[in-house]
């Protein structure tokens, strides 16, 4: 197989360098290709990426990140706070509690005209909080305790939450609103049924219904596995789109997806498309030859980064630790791997996030030095043994390092890594896994010494998820929480409690930053790279961005025009 | 005969069952489940959602409760529900089914009219120039790797001369005038998946009916049919041909009982909208239910053409009987 591949690529190549001719791309209709497999439309149970990516095109929810990191109003008319008094923080049992006040724009309707009110929001908890729907993660609704109705203003409501928590817009941004008017009759009828609702919502057996979706656009056709077409919702309360019909394609080799687009077949590839080194790649023969779109990237809230297992005798040595962090040239890394596209990291946070600092007076900053590294070991007593590999008490420095097998980047960067490791005398292992048991047993159950892999570093974040000590994943929580590395810091647990409560925004600032500087200090995790996202789109398309955070480029599909 | 097909029947039924249970038993085993997905897309799940999730998929009962349950439920009709797609299983694999069936049985059938003759002719003219051609494309169509050649053909007709389409089922987004324009817009959508799928098939069955059909010729009735100055079409037909059934018609009953596998390279290549990728996918994620339905088809079709099989050999040889 091996040989065919060295032999046949090549011919492959170079037949794909001839471009041929293609028509131009209209606002008429825009053919987009996927790679990621995408599920039912339903927002409050689908879980998928490429869903995500759709879903945006077809639903808004109350807030939004726009394109500069900022939470905006996205269907309310704006956002509830202790500044603009529609916020206010009450006390009741002598318990902490805060009531916000929505309204949702009046033009805001429902894909057959019907308008979007309180008494969705109101149903869409109540079949969330069901304990016959699959929906994964509860918090978002759980968190609102009660919902009044303003009996003048339907479309004005109070929710009043069970603690005073500060980043109630930022939930809001995942509360998808479900139509009443037509998922109520499904939900009332097998609301008893394990799994009643959703096996028999709408959403999975009428799906083109355009009572559906309030977004810019509602379905018209849907073939799972396949394509997804779009058209424009006449009842859309912002500015009408310009493209008259998108069609998202699944073609799940990206091979042939690059085919497709020099075929015509799709005029652009998403930002779920193109693994990373193709769009390099494309990137290449593009400025080779004279083709109609063009590849874009953006660095993405993806981090790429090594857990260090605490609980291993050996990086249970902060010692160690830094000098592993040491040895790294992370900029010839990303210069040599990834041509510079892929920006190194230092910490958990984006360049995009307002906390973010790169400060050495805030952080602590490992600048790459082999032979600090290599002194720093010395002073741990790590000697260098006969075969250049470092000693202590008879023990030699030898690590497993993991990551996902098959994984052509991660690999290289294993390869890289490990190298440069040895050049301070650390023996590095490699043993790779297929992602379902990497994931399944080996992290989760924390089986490794180190392991490679990405988390998604959104805005204004607390890192409970990954930080607190309460998230180490043990068989008594259900192995659930993704502090893999086992880090336990009674201040960072402190912090990370203050900082859901603290409504003065200065005050998270510094509690984030303390958070930096004590998890660069205690390097639970070695920070490696942003990934960054690309997408293939026709030189004539305008208004597109990648928004390099959470939210996807089809937040703001409305915009994007064809000239 | 018709005693034996009943009891053939009845013992694929228990073969299936049996089947069945270790292939669910053996998926419980694999690291992973559909809730432990849902905790690595999203970190905030807690441990009380967890507990809430495994309760309500039944993945806190035991697994051999869990197979009855899954069983009791095909018993009414009801092939569950894709925990990946969300949304009834067969509402999810009926569709792909038919497109897999389409895409496997007329490959299938393209490559058995094409290898018979080559095979045949071949086998009867061995080292002949035609037989080392024959053989020449035998060997390339074998080693050719199926993912490499959907590739070529894709850029060869669909990029550089776009007189095919490049991928999928059919056309989107099309109202189809009528039945034929239908029947027209789908062949078109298969004949690069159908070439590409059947030129590795091709190699294989032309190599099978060579041998088997110049052994065949070798046999000494064969000498003594030329001898008693039988016609040439009667010697090869009735006397070579029929006895150089046998091993092919165990290749081709296996060949069928593929028929609903799906072709996974070709299919996902060619972004066909068939059952071999779901199929992979949903054993990946641990998606049970579609999982399963695949294995019993699978399982279902290989004991079925064996069955076919069995009784095929008894009509071309009268030596084997069934009484």
């Amino acid at each position: 197989m091996s040989i065919a591949l060295k032999t046949l690529l090549p011919v492959s190549i170079s037949l794909m360098l001839m471009a041929p001719a293609q028509a131009k791309v209209t606002n008429a209709e825009l053919k987009i290709g996927i790679s990621q497999e995408f599920e039912t439309m339903n927002p409050l149970i689908s879980t998928m990426v490429a869903s995500t990516y759709l879903r945006y095109m077809v639903n808004r929810r109350l807030t939004n990140l726009n394109d500069k990191n900022q939470w905006v109003a996205q269907i309310a008319k704006e956002i509830p706070t202790l500044e603009n008094g529609q916020a206010k923080i009450m006390t009741e049992n002598g318990k902490k509690k805060i009531v916000t006040n929505w309204e949702i724009r009046e033009n805001v309707k429902w894909g057959d005209g019907t308008p979007v009110t309180c008494a969705d929001i109101i149903f869409t908890r109540k079949v969330a909080m069901s304990n016959n729907t699959s929906v994964g993660e509860r918090e978002t609704y759980e968190q609102i305790e009660k919902i009044d109705v303003d009996p003048k203003n339907p479309k004005r409501c109070t929710l009043t939450y069970n603690k005073a928590i500060w980043n109630y817009a930022h939930q809001l941004g995942t509360f998808y609103i479900l139509p009443k008017h037509i998922e109520e009759a499904v939900f009332e009828k097998y609301k008893d049924q394990k799994e009643g609702y959703e096996k028999n919502s709408n959403y999975s057996k009428k799906p083109t219904m355009p009572g559906l979706y309030n977004g810019p656009y509602v379905v018209s056709e849907l073939k799972l596995g396949d394509h997804i077409t779009m058209v424009p919702n006449k009842h859309f309360y912002g500015d009408a789109p310009k493209i008259q019909k998108i069609i998202v394609k699944l073609i799940a080799n990206t091979g042939t997806l690059e085919a497709n687009l020099r075929s015509g077949t799709v005029d652009k590839i998403s930002v779920l498309g193109l693994t990373f080194d193709q769009a390099i790649a494309l990137e290449k023969k593009l400025k080779t030859e004279k083709a109609d779109f063009k590849v874009e990237f953006e660095p993405s809230a993806v981090y790429e980064h090594i857990d260090l297992n605490l609980d291993n005798p050996i990086l249970k040595d902060i010692a160690v630790r830094k000098a592993l962090a040491t040895a790294i040239d992370k900029d010839q890394l990303v210069k040599s791997l990834f041509e510079g596209k892929q920006p190194s990291a230092i910490h958990f946070m984006t360049k995009n996030d307002p906390w973010y600092t790169d400060d050495p007076k805030s952080i602590t900053t490992y600048r790459y030095s082999k032979r600090q590294a290599i002194k720093m070991l010395e002073e741990a007593g790590w000697k260098a043994g006969p075969d250049g590999y470092r000693v202590k008490d008879g023990k030699k420095l030898s690590l497993t390092f993991m990551t996902t097998a098959g994984n052509k980047i991660r690999e290289a960067v294993q390869v890289y890594l490990q190298n440069q490791w040895k050049q301070v005398g650390v023996e590095v292992v490699i043993k790779n896994e297929p992602g379902r048991i990497f994931f399944g047993e080996t992290a989760k159950k924390r089986k490794f010494d180190m392991a490679m892999y990405a988390w998604v570093s959104t805005t204004e974040k607390n890192p409970r998820s990954t930080q607190h000590s309460e998230m180490i994943p043990t068989e008594k929580n259900g192995w659930s929480g993704q502090n893999q590395p086992g880090w336990r810091n009674a201040r960072m647990d402190k912090l990370i409690e203050d900082m859901d409560l603290e409504f003065n925004s200065k005050k998270r600032g510094e509690l984030a930053a303390e958070m930096l500087k004590l998890y660069t200090a205690d390097l639970p995790v070695l920070p490696l790279y942003y990934r960054t996202d690309n997408a293939v789109i026709p030189n004539n398309l305008k208004n597109f961005k990648i928004p390099g955070h959470q939210f996807s480029e089809t937040n703001a599909v409305e915009y994007w025009t064809l000239e | 005969m018709g005693t034996y097909i009943l009891r053939r029947l009845i013992q694929t039924i228990l073969v299936i069952t049996i089947v069945s249970y270790v292939c669910y038993y053996l998926m419980t085993l694999m690291p992973g489940d559909p809730v432990e997905l849902m905790i690595q897309s999203n970190p905030r799940i807690t441990s009380e959602d967890i507990t809430r999730l495994r309760e309500l998929y039944g993945l806190d009962q035991p697994a051999y409760q869990r197979y009855f349950n899954w069983v009791k439920s095909i018993a009414t009709g009801d092939l569950g529900y894709s925990r990946t797609y969300r949304v009834p299983v067969e509402e999810l694999m009926g569709p792909r089914l038919k497109n897999t069936f389409a895409l496997s049985f007329l490959a299938l059938l393209f490559s058995i009219s094409v290898a018979l003759p080559l095979g045949i002719y071949s086998g009867l003219k061995p080292g002949s120039r035609v037989d080392y051609f024959v053989n020449f494309f035998s060997f390339g169509g074998i080693s050719i790797p199926s993912f490499w050649l959907g590739l070529m053909l894709i850029i060869i007709f669909a990029v550089q001369f776009p007189i095919l389409p490049a991928g999928g089922t059919e056309t989107i987004g099309v109202d189809h005038v009528s039945t034929w324009a239908f029947l027209k817009d789908r062949a078109l959508y298969l004949i690069l998946p159908i070439v590409s799928l059947s030129i590795q098939q091709i190699g294989v069955f032309v190599r099978y009916i060579r041998s088997s059909m110049m052994e065949a010729m070798r046999n000494d009735f064969i000498r003594t049919a030329k001898a008693k100055g039988l016609a040439r079409s009667v010697v090869i037909w009735k006397h070579g041909f029929r006895n150089a059934l046998i091993p092919l018609i165990t290749i081709f009953a296996l060949s069928f009982s593929g028929l609903f596998s799906g072709a996974i390279l070709t299919e996902t290549v060619f972004s066909y909208q068939g059952v071999g990728k779901l199929v992979y996918d949903s054993i990946m994620q641990n998606d049970y239910n579609v999982a399963m339905i695949s294995f019993i088809i699978s399982v279902s079709m290989v004991l079925m053409m064996n069955l076919v099989a069995d009784i095929l050999y008894g009509f071309a040889d009268p030596r084997i009987s069934y009484t």
